[in-house]
């Protein structure tokens, strides 16, 4: 459906995006409610402000400080059909809810035998937001996409996240919004379109010299060193993954195979995180025409310290991209 | 839709219905454990033999609309809410025509068809589950009620507590019952609880509760069908159904032995629900010797489905993950 709406385009940030897409989605299907710890007022970032004034607080429901009850209540209601939205602001949040979101949520449609759909979309606040210490700079990515059952989005920009939450909102499983905190902030364009939206990598930026597969705010950081390394002739491929379960394999395959180089980059720590999937199936699907070992870049092995130099210092940025990628691009000289 | 009359004593055809609901279920879970032993199927079921009169009475209670949650000893519930015993022992055998298509279990029956919504096996995992599914019968306006079981092992999760709290600020249909047989596993529910125990602990949140007695089908019947009007209105409530089971948690453990005395087990066998119902209605030995069989002969029917039932196809593997 294309409304003269569709066709504008506006400037919109990354959170604001998300609040556009929960707000068409609303518009369009009685069946969305959103749940979660100050939702009607749309506190701490103001992604759901003003949703309980246009369609009530029986839509948009605050709930007690009970992660685990919400969860289990989202996927209850999901259910008999409803399409709840739970928000757990800061993702490690959600650590309380898990047992109803893995247990429950990801697995009733199997453990069923295919009777029960649980149309249930988590949102989650994950990532370093500057300075908020261990517990509220938590990364939840990697875990989630080793659980069968869920699947896990990780838009890098605004048009992304309001493409896949409309997606996310269609779907008739379990789907992990997990939002980067740093980009709640970040301007782009943006249509508010209800056209198609389909899974899979885009290649954000092409290149011949190397692949950086990157996800939510790496793709941001890899764009920056591309630029960087482009005035030093290297042309870096930024694939944005759009999605890390499922996982576009195929997507890897192709860019890497053209390219020979690939750094793969994820906010978890390196063991047992996801940068190590990544590099498996980088190595998998381009055995033979790499012309160096598969990259890796990922957190420290470390909680997040509340120290801000400290905690840069911890996660991936665009300055460890570009010094992976030329020594990736200088290996075997 | 009124309420039964009372005394439900003189219903001769509901006492029929009664027994013959507890028969099935008695008659399944012996089968099943029969079969289980002589290695028909894997994994392990547990038994809720001692405890017919709870899923029952409950249930029984209840509109047909209204929907069921469970929990890893749901065998009564599923077949008091009427689930076909042949699917379900199909489900226990794992075979493709199973109530879950052999990819559940005794632990995970669900027959969305009858309103038995889920067996979460982790204890007290079902019971947020069903005040969502009660939020979502509210916001479209529709009238069932959501019952969830739940064993005492659930009575210091948290999450119980978190979902009695959600249901009664959003006054929604949920009756919860506790089936508190006097053990988690091994662990007494006397130790495990300290207080005043889980009824006092729900009227602390608001709910109606009450504790009844669990061997006693018709109080069962009674006491949710004195409250289950009032829940569809949005007033939840809890039943704690005080019962036992006569058999061990699970294969892996005798009925005494371990943890309970032989005299405990035989004092409570004087109590089973069978025998407390015989005494209290006027059904004669042969209409209940006569139920009994027919239950036996079906629940001998419902084997034999199972047995020669096909297995999943290995493609069933990778069918409703995710997706399509």
């Amino acid at each position: 459906m294309t409304t003269a709406a569709d066709s504008e385009q506006l400037t919109a940030t990354f959170a604001e995006a998300i609040r556009h897409a929960l707000e068409d989605a609303m518009a369009a299907d009685d069946s969305v409610l959103v749940l979660g710890q100050d939702v009607a007022v749309g506190f701490p970032f103001g992604i759901t402000r003003g949703l309980a004034e246009r369609f009530g607080k029986h839509r948009v429901r605050d709930t007690p400080i009970s992660e685990a009850a919400t969860m289990g209540c989202g996927t209850g209601a999901a259910l008999l059909g409803l399409r709840p939205v739970v928000e757990v602001d800061f993702g490690g949040f959600v650590m309380l809810g898990l047992d109803q979101l893995v247990n429950n949520a990801a697995k009733l449609r199997y453990m069923s035998g295919g009777q029960l759909r649980i149309p249930l979309v988590v949102r989650l606040g994950q990532g370093p937001l500057g300075g908020f210490g261990a517990q509220h700079s938590t990364v939840q990515h990697g875990w989630l996409a080793n659980v069968p059952g869920l699947a896990v989005c990780v838009p890098s920009n605004p048009q992304e996240a309001y493409d896949l939450m409309r997606w996310g909102l269609r779907q008739s499983d379990p789907v992990v919004f997990a939002e980067d905190l740093r980009l709640y902030r970040a301007k782009g364009p943006l249509r508010r379109h209800e056209a198609e939206i389909t899974l899979g990598a885009r290649i954000a930026r092409p290149g011949r010299d190397a692949t950086a597969i990157v996800f939510g705010h790496a793709v941001t950081d890899a764009l920056q060193a591309a630029d960087a390394l482009a005035q030093q002739g290297i042309e870096l491929e930024v694939l944005d993954l759009r999605s890390v379960s499922p996982l576009d394999i195929a997507a890897i395959g192709n860019s890497v195979r053209r390219t020979g180089r690939a750094i793969c980059v994820s906010d978890d720590p390196l063991l047992g995180g996801f940068s190590a999937t990544l590099a498996a199936v980088a190595g998998d699907q381009a055995h033979g025409e790499l012309r160096a070992p598969v990259a890796r870049l990922g957190a420290r092995h470390a909680p997040a310290p509340y120290n801000q130099a400290l905690e840069r210092r911890l996660f991936p940025s665009s300055d460890s991209i570009l010094t992976a990628v030329r020594e990736l691009v200088q290996w075997g000289a | 839709m009124s309420a039964p009359s009372h005394p439900l004593l003189d219903d001769r055809k509901l006492d029929f219905q009664l027994y013959r609901q507890m028969s099935r279920i008695r008659a399944f879970e012996e089968a099943a454990y029969r079969a289980y032993e002589a290695g028909e199927f894997s994994g392990t079921i547990h038994a809720s033999i001692g405890q017919e009169a709870v899923a029952v009475g409950v249930v029984s209670a209840l509109e047909p609309g209204d929907l069921v949650y469970s929990h890893h000893r749901g065998h009564g519930h599923a077949l008091a809410k009427g689930v076909d015993p042949a699917k379900m022992m199909a489900e226990l055998f794992g075979r493709a025509s199973g109530s879950s298509s052999g990819k559940g279990g005794s632990m995970h029956l669900i027959d969305v068809s009858v309103g038995f919504l889920g067996s979460m096996a982790v204890v007290g995992g079902g019971i947020p589950m069903a005040v969502g599914t009660a939020l979502a019968v509210h916001q479209r306006g529709d009238e069932a009620v959501v019952v969830v079981f739940f064993g005492d092992g659930a009575i210091n999760q948290g999450v119980l507590y978190e979902s009695m709290n959600l249901a009664a600020i959003w006054g929604l249909p949920v009756l919860f019952v506790c089936e508190n047989n006097g053990y988690a596993i091994s662990v007494t529910s006397e130790y495990a609880t300290g207080g005043l125990g889980l009824v006092e602990r729900a009227r602390a949140f608001g709910l109606r509760a009450e504790a009844v007695d669990g061997q006693d089908v018709i109080a069962m019947r009674a006491s949710v069908s004195a409250l289950v009007e009032e829940v569809r209105r949005g007033q939840p409530a809890l039943v704690e159904a005080m019962t036992y089971r006569l058999v061990g948690h699970s294969r892996g453990d005798p009925a005494h032995g371990i943890y309970r005395s032989k005299d405990e087990v035989d004092e409570w066998r004087l109590r089973d629900p069978l025998a407390v119902f015989a005494a209290a209605t006027d059904l004669t030995d042969e209409e209940r010797a006569t139920i009994e069989a027919e239950e036996r002969l079906r629940i001998d029917q419902a084997l034999q489905y199972a047995r020669l039932a096909p297995e999943p196809e290995p493609s069933a593997l990778m069918t409703d993950v995710w997706g399509a």
